[in-house]
């Protein structure tokens, strides 16, 4: 079982990851507010405070997922605690050098940074290396952390094994724990996407300190998004890869079990998750048009496995089965449905000819704050408000947690509406204020800040009733 | 072998290598872009190989045509110019049939200056190329854009290697600037059969890392340079998963 | 077009939460006895291939309708040349030198006629994105340094169109803008 340092550092992520969280929750609002001319902030700053939000939730809610994982692979392989306090090291270093660019140098080229405007400086001269090198940083830290979880697997499992694939036959002789299964595909997107993030600097770099340009952007371009869209939605199946192995045991059912449909969706999702990214350069025509197409059918690919397979099994789970409800697996759940409604936006999205009037519109955030903040987020607060209490002795009732259900629930449909409205009336994203001819823009934007204030207040009292107890 | 090849790529990325080569070329390009799909002057044509037709848009409106601007003095890009055009035509040239007609816009020149440079290219028995002169090469200029300068002293013009593609309305569909690869030919002569394609780069940029090169025999984009980076982090992983899968055996009992 | 689209998601996004609450509530109404899910094997198959199938039929229809395929087989009556650059569009009639940008304002175009816009960009990535009078988002394409991307359309209805950036390229990217007239 777990060491008590494991559980040490673990307590350690889940306080900064939170702490985070609502440092970058209210930049988020703050944004909303100058959209709607509550308040006046500089373009800069707006677009600062944007870059800051982006990378900042990109990389709590990933490594958040990661701290989950291997806190629960302890039950099946050891883990390095070396390399997770390497991680945390290289975590906390990375976020201060970003800050430093983006609240000190004013670096605001946008969480994706996209080729060439991190070189169009309109900021400290030193902030663009700085930002570059917290990615580095990030970077280096992350893929440690994810070969090492990767290698400690590999130790007890075969290849085959720790992919489930003799699961594909009737009557295995080993059984691969779905949680192995799961991430260890997730592993390997990870692993991917870090590596092209790293590939990506090595050329910006290359280019920073040569003075050249060389970089063709097309190139760079896929970079960008085949890094940014999967770490996206690889952090997300961390937190699948937590559902699967505590939904059950929080509510007091059997185990689940790796399946043959378990197995082929899993190996399947990791082909269409590396080439779902394409969907990012529909309208750069610039891109031949047969990977358009595999972008579209990949996005629509993948989400079969993940709807007949991950969603179906926590409905069947839980479908006129007699369960003991507690927080947790009510996060969990809720989270799934969050997660659900944000692929169909998602999926919608994804489709060339819709994407042509959506595309870059405020459609886009709406749909990936609404398998974040109501998906991949509610996964891991189940995991922390899960690992905060399992300590406690004796039988524990949290007596705000329909409150605090109530207000992310209320908070979080209300700030993701205006998005969706918003989407629809062709707003575009990423402005720091609107043209005056979207009438509805401003209004929705106060209105987005005042419901994800609720949001927040949910966040804060999840801190303390945490903190409190980790 | 392969992975070699990656391996010395990142090698000299990494030391900075800077590859840009900027030749004059680079501040016209943008002029590729002008007169596109405005009609082209119906010059009157003499020389070799015209059949019955007298004039550009004649020949155009048989055939769709390429538009090539020579002089036979040329002491500098011409011949190389033709030379390659002849080569790199050639696949596209078997399996279609468009005209490529090379004008000369140096009034010196004669028909019987053109014929002698086809026959120099051994180009003379070949029907789809065709040798010309016209008396209105100011105005047909002048219609495609085109600005050669003379230079008295040497007695030679200052021009850029142009081709012009007209589909067989007379439209200009598309211009092409310099010595260019066989994929952007391929481009220009889909564009005369009016085949539409969404995008085009532009010369300028430098084309180390594009992802993908219109290949004319498939009609398709293929893969270059710049795809291989796309794909390295998978075979990077790859990699790194088949190093831990080896190092894990030691450790696996049974 | 996007208003559809909206409606279409709400119903989605409504009928999962009454799925979910549907099986919620069923699990609290449960009692120790009972079984969950009759065949829920054979359930997930008829899930899965009905997913598969209605994916299939959306994939067949929209594909055609992708941009790159708008208007292939005509011939434009007219070229825009369009060049973005930080912080604004410049569009003209003739082909733009990057060593002097420069463009025509008040620009009138015809209708009903095939107008093909050429656009890249001088600088960093930007979008081209024309919405109509009612501020609608018709129709799009990026614009990227060193490439000309192709966006062909016709316009059906006249008034005033504004073009605006849809690709994050600095301080100013809420400010760039310009219009045209269809007539
Ligand atoms: C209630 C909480 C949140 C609020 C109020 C909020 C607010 C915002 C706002 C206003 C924007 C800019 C939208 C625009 O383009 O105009 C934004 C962008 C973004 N948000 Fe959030 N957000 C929240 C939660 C999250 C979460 C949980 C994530 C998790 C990953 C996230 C990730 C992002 C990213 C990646 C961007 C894009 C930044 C960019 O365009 O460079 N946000 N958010
Ligand atoms: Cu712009």
């Amino acid at each position: 079982m777990e060491s008590l340092k494991t559980r040490k550092i673990t307590s350690v992520w889940i306080v900064i990851v939170l702490a985070l969280f609502i440092v970058a929750i209210i930049l988020g609002i703050l944004m909303r507010l100058n959209q709607g001319t509550i308040i006046q902030q500089s373009p800069v700053t707006f677009y600062g405070n944007m870059t800051t939000h982006g990378l900042t939730m990109i990389g709590i809610w990933f490594v958040a997922g990661m701290a989950a994982v291997n806190y629960l692979m302890e039950r099946y392989v050891k883990t390095s605690y070396g390399v997770n306090l390497f991680a945390l090291i290289c975590t906390i270093i990375g976020v201060l050098m970003l800050w430093s660019s983006t609240f000190i140098g004013h670096f605001h080229a946008g969480w994706t940074f996209l080729y060439p405007l991190p070189f169009k400086v309109a900021w400290a001269q030193w902030a663009t290396p700085v930002f570059l090198s917290s990615l580095v940083v990030l970077g280096v830290g992350w893929l440690v952390w994810s070969v090492s979880l990767m290698s400690q697997i590999l130790k007890k499992y075969t290849l085959s094994q720790a992919f489930a694939w003799q699961h594909f036959k009737k009557n295995p002789a080993v059984e691969t724990p779905p949680f192995i299964l799961i991430t260890m595909v997730t592993l390997v997107g990870v692993i991917a996407c870090l590596l092209a993030a790293v590939l990506l600097l090595v050329l910006l770099f290359a280019e920073y300190f040569s003075n050249g340009s060389f970089v063709n952007d097309a190139a760079a371009k896929n970079l960008t998004y085949f890094f940014g869209h999967t770490i996206a939605n690889e952090m997300l199946y961390l937190g699948l890869a937590v559902i699967y192995e505590l939904f059950a045991e929080v509510s007091g059912r059997p185990k689940w079990k790796t399946t043959w449909y378990v197995a082929v969706a899993w190996n399947l999702s990791l082909a269409f998750i590396l080439t779902a990214f394409f969907h990012h350069l529909y309208m750069d025509f610039v891109q031949p048009e047969g990977l358009q197409i595999v972008g579209q059918l990949a996005s629509y690919l993948a989400s079969l496995p993940a709807a007949g397979v991950t969603v179906f099994s926590i409905l069947v789970a839980v479908y006129r089965t007699k369960i003991n409800w507690s927080l947790t697996n009510l996060l969990f759940f809720i989270g799934v449905a969050g997660w659900v409604i944000g692929g169909l936006g998602a999926v919608i999205d994804a489709t060339i000819s819709n994407n042509f009037v959506l595309h870059n519109t405020l459609w886009v955030p709406a749909h990936f704050h609404t398998y974040n903040a109501m998906g991949n987020v509610l996964f891991s607060l189940g995991f922390f408000h899960w690992f905060a209490h399992k300590f406690d002795v004796g039988f524990y009732i949290d007596k705000n947690a329909m409150l605090k259900l109530t207000l992310i629930l209320f908070g979080g449909i209300g700030f993701l509406l205006a998005f969706y409205i918003g989407g629809a009336d062709s707003i575009p994203r990423r402005y720091s204020n609107y043209p005056p001819e979207f009438t509805m823009a401003a209004p929705l934007a106060t209105v987005a800040a005042v419901f994800a204030t609720f949001y927040l207040l949910a966040i804060l009292l999840f801190f303390l009733n945490i903190t409190k107890n980790v | 072998m392969y992975k070699n090849n990656v391996f010395y790529f990142l090698v000299i990325v990494i030391i900075g290598w800077n590859t840009s080569v900027y030749s004059q070329q680079d501040n016209i390009a943008w002029k590729e872009e002008s007169h596109v799909y405005t009609k082209v002057l119906d010059a009157p044509l003499k020389g070799y190989g015209l059949g019955d037709s007298t004039s550009l848009l004649q020949l155009a409106h048989q055939n769709p045509t390429i538009l090539a601007l020579i002089f036979t003095r040329c002491t500098g890009i011409c011949n190389p110019f033709l030379l390659q055009l002849s080569e790199k035509l050639e696949w596209e040239i078997e399996h279609k049939n468009f005209n490529i007609v090379v004008i000369s816009f140096d009034p010196r020149d004669t028909e019987a200056d053109m014929s002698a440079l086809a026959k120099r290219f051994h180009l003379d028995q070949e029907k789809q190329w065709i040798f010309g002169v016209t008396d209105s090469i100011e105005s047909l200029n002048k219609s495609i854009d085109f600005n050669p300068i003379r230079d008295e002293t040497r007695q030679q013009y200052d021009h850029e290697a142009l081709l012009v593609g007209i589909n067989s309305d007379g439209y200009i569909t598309k211009k092409l600037i310099g010595m260019r690869s066989t994929s952007d030919l391929a481009l220009l002569v889909g564009s005369i059969y009016n085949s539409f394609t969404p995008t085009h780069q532009l010369p300028n940029k430098n084309r180390l890392f594009s992802c993908f090169n219109y290949d004319p025999k498939t009609g398709k984009n293929t893969p270059g340079l710049g795809l291989l980076f796309i794909a390295l982090p998978a075979i990077l992983t790859i990699f790194i998963l088949f190093t831990s899968n080896y190092l894990g055996k030691s450790e696996r009992i049974g | 077009m996007q208003h559809s689209i909206l409606w279409l998601f709400l119903i989605l996004a409504g009928a999962s939460i009454i799925v979910f609450t549907y099986v919620y509530l069923s699990s609290k109404k449960a009692n120790q006895s009972d079984q969950g899910m009759n065949q829920p094997l054979k359930k997930r198959f008829w899930f899965l291939l009905i997913l598969f199938v209605i994916l299939g039929i959306f994939a067949s229809v929209t594909i055609p309708k992708s941009p790159y395929y708008l208007f292939a087989d005509e011939t434009p009556a007219r070229v825009l040349h369009v060049a973005a650059m930080q912080y604004a569009f410049i569009l003209s009639n003739d082909a733009i030198n990057p060593e002097s940008p420069q463009g025509e304002t008040d620009l009138v175009l015809p209708l009903n006629e095939l107008i093909e816009f050429r656009v890249t960009s001088l600088d960093v990535n930007h979008g081209f994105a024309i919405y109509d009078a009612n501020n609608q988002l018709i129709a799009q394409t990026q614009a990227m340094p060193g490439y000309v991307n192709r966006l062909r359309w016709k316009f059906t209805s006249p008034g005033k169109y504004n073009i605006l950036c849809l690709e994050f390229c600095g301080m100013d990217h809420q400010g760039m803008r310009s219009s045209f007239t269809v007539k």
